[in-house]
């Protein structure tokens, strides 16, 4: 039941996460959704929803993401990326049938919760991958196409170059192939 | 007869499993990682002897929860022959239905549930109603728990837990995940020392404490970057086939 495969996640136009600051309407329809389990405290449990809705802020740098919003107690979290201990997607079946996800953020703070929670982003599946791929132990992943931007400052500074031992290995490969070449019958 | 009934139970979980997909948006396809160039990335699913495991609990189940029914049946037709009589019918219904449902959902449970392991990070897909992906790399990963019980031993099978550093876990009495929380559970793989010493490889190369930042910004990093790697491996590939050309 094991099977090999390369990666397949693949969206050919790049995805930028800069380019993320609002969530998508489809979030507010998310949310009516939503308190209309509430019954008759819709109004009560929808109140606190827009309100976050409307004021949901994404940003996304180089080094780190930020999300605020709120109204009259205003929250902000703050991290970078390469705190991130684990990611969780999780989805249920109305963020499935809207096409939503919940990206939750996990960092060595002691709760068992998730730190920071995205949500409604159309494009979650990139946005997890672009996290996966700025996390501890996955950086230089640059060569993947599925999330990397190749003017990207951050996963272009990691392959320098100038970098001398990079240039050794480079030279051993070509003359190993061109005796390869040699060496193979014509 | 077992044959026929074997079939028709088949078709109808294929279409269970179609309207899931279709109206309930279930995955059907096995997750995938973002993989260097030359990595690959090895989905599986827990071995087939979880599934046994898991029928055999259902079986356990199964057999107590019908005993007391039909125990509680027979009490009760003995003192009141035909109150016993008008309740045989709603008895067979809540022995049996329950019976269906858990069966099924044993079975999507075991279809649902996905592991994809590369060198440097595992990713985990469980849940149906609400699906769950976690994704850990290896780097982060403070300790590994490897769990057996005696049944898991009789089907051949074991969990593996990967923990990352902070508190708060959820866990149940059975070392089951609840939500999200610092870890990742392989649950009923036949390969736990497999998986668990290629954790430990990657674990022991890094020379941090997994707890963020190694300052690798802006000073060079005495590691093999990914490009040296990539390198490395056209090497080996050329110096393989040099070995076949001379052989």
């Amino acid at each position: 039941m094991s099977m090999t495969l390369n990666s397949t996640t693949a969206a050919n136009r790049p995805f930028d996460p800069t380019a993320i600051t609002r969530p998508s309407p489809v979030l507010l329809k998310y949310y009516m959704l939503v308190s209309l389990v509430g019954g008759p405290a819709f109004p009560l449990v929808l109140l606190p929803l827009f309100c976050k809705y409307v004021t949901l802020r994404y940003k996304f740098d180089e080094k780190g993401v930020s999300m605020s919003w709120g109204v009259l107690f205003r929250k902000e979290v703050l991290l970078t990326y390469r705190r991130i201990q684990d990611i969780h997607l999780t989805r249920n079946i109305v963020q499935r049938w809207l096409g939503l996800a919940t990206v939750g953020i996990q960092t060595a703070s002691g709760s068992a919760g998730a730190e920071m929670n995205i949500e409604g982003i159309l494009e979650a599946e990139p946005l997890r991958d672009f996290l996966y791929s700025q996390m501890r132990g996955a950086r230089g992943l640059a060569d993947v196409e599925t999330t990397a931007t190749s003017s990207d400052p951050v996963v272009g500074a990691q392959a320098s170059a100038d970098d001398e031992a990079l240039a050794l290995l480079r030279e051993i490969r070509d003359a190993m192939a061109t005796l390869a070449g040699r060496e193979a019958p014509p | 007869m077992s044959q026929r009934v074997e079939r028709a139970s088949q078709w109808i979980y294929t279409g269970i499993w179609a309207v899931l997909v279709r109206w309930f948006r279930v995955p059907d396809h096995p997750p995938t990682l973002p993989t260097a160039a030359g990595e690959t990335a090895d989905s599986f699913r827990p071995a087939p002897g979880f599934l046994n495991y898991l029928t055999f609990h259902f079986w356990i189940y199964l057999v107590l929860f019908d005993g007391a029914v039909l125990i509680g049946w027979i009490v009760v037709t003995a003192l009141v022959w035909w109150l016993g009589l008008l309740l045989a019918a709603p008895a067979l219904v809540v022995a049996v239905a329950p019976d269906i449902v858990a069966y099924i959902a044993i079975h999507l449970r075991y279809d649902t549930t996905w592991y994809v392991l590369t060198g440097r990070s595992l990713r985990i897909r469980r849940g149906i109603w609400v699906i769950h992906e976690t994704t850990i790399t290896f780097e982060n990963v403070q300790n590994i728990r490897i769990s057996q019980g005696p049944l898991q031993r009789y089907f051949g099978i074991a969990n593996v837990l990967v923990e990352t550093a902070g508190g708060g876990t959820s866990t149940d009495a059975h070392g089951n995940q609840i939500g999200a929380s610092h870890q990742g559970l392989i649950e009923g793989v036949a390969d736990a020392a497999r998986i668990r010493d290629m954790i430990l490889v990657r674990l022991r190369q890094t020379q941090t404490t997994g707890l963020g930042d190694e300052m690798d910004d802006g000073q060079p990093v005495r590691r093999f970057s990914p490009a040296h790697l990539a390198v490395l491996r056209e090497i080996r590939d050329t110096a393989r086939q040099l070995a076949e050309t001379r052989a």
